[in-house]
């Protein structure tokens, strides 16, 4: 099950976060924070020639004992981080893809909102849903 | 409008989402440019207006209905036939008034507010009133003087 779910804009300040024990959140924004080294890290490690074919989901960016980092970059440069519980084994590769897409569909219908400017933070009731949603179903 | 002869019933097919967006960024252009959500409700509606003069000699050249007999007759018209060209959505008409002189019409998905989420600060702005304006110019121009639309 999810426990934090970010969405970085391109030039690397949160435009939405939300961790899901509400008590400790700032130790989620750390981990956050910190994850965005190794996001572009791997944007870096792949290379100028292979940046069309690079694939948006970054994988497991990295472990700690209590939890497991994700992060998923779109071709716009925003990049979407999910903090995963390390208990939850049974949450697999695909899963967590999906998660990804379904952020990043949520993402898009936000910024098809006409009354939504690109670099505010995301406040849409709709999307707080969508990810509480998200966050929720994780173990399915 | 018609350029071709043969027309006939055959319609464009384009995006919906460019539709949807090019609408929304007319609306939120005039939020910007008047501020106050009354004098946007009203330049939509006269906008609105514009297009339904006109539009309405489109729908009559391409559905070739006959003259409608009665006001219930019409508004089955607009749902069922007009709605239906125009936006590909057919909307219920509901809630007549006792006289038989009005009606609302539901739309259950609008395409022009697909996505749109109306923030805090505009409250009172009528986000389609464009659809009034048309449908109060359409019918105005087959002599129904004393039409007003409401949302």
């Amino acid at each position: 099950m999810a426990v934090c779910v970010a969405v970085i804009a391109k030039e690397n300040y949160p435009l939405y976060i939300r961790s899901i024990p509400t008590e400790n959140e700032l130790k989620f924004h750390y981990m956050v924070h910190t994850s965005l080294d190794v996001v572009d890290e791997k944007i870096s490690a792949m290379g100028k020639a292979l940046v069309d074919q690079r694939e948006l989901y970054l994988g497991l960016l990295y472990p700690t004992e209590d939890y497991k980092v994700y992060g998923y970059v779109t071709n716009s440069k925003v990049k979407f981080v999910m903090v995963v519980d390390s208990s939850n084994t049974a949450l697999r590769d695909n899963e967590i893809r999906s998660m990804f897409r379904k952020l990043h569909n949520s993402y898009t219908d936000v910024m098809c909102n006409p009354f939504y400017n690109p670099g505010d933070r995301i406040q849409s009731r709709w999307t707080k849903r969508m990810l509480r949603v998200l966050a929720s179903s994780g173990h399915s | 409008m018609s350029r071709q002869a043969n027309r006939g019933t055959e319609s464009k097919k384009m995006s919906s989402e460019l539709f949807t967006l090019t609408y929304g960024a007319l609306v939120t252009q005039l939020c910007k440019d008047y501020e106050n959500d009354e004098d946007v409700n009203k330049q939509l509606d006269k906008m609105g207006y514009n297009i339904g003069v006109r539009l309405i000699e489109d729908f009559l050249a391409r559905s070739n209905v006959g003259r409608c007999h009665d006001f219930l007759e019409t508004a089955d018209v607009i749902a069922k036939v007009a709605f239906k060209m125009y936006l590909g959505i057919t909307p219920s008409i509901t809630n007549w008034s006792p006289a038989g002189d009005e009606f609302s019409l539901i739309l259950e998905n609008n395409p022009l507010v697909d996505f749109v989420e109306l923030p805090d600060n505009h409250s009172s702005l009528i986000y389609s009133n464009l659809l009034c304006g048309v449908l109060r110019g359409a019918l105005e121009m087959i002599r129904k003087p004393r039409c007003t639309a409401d949302t």
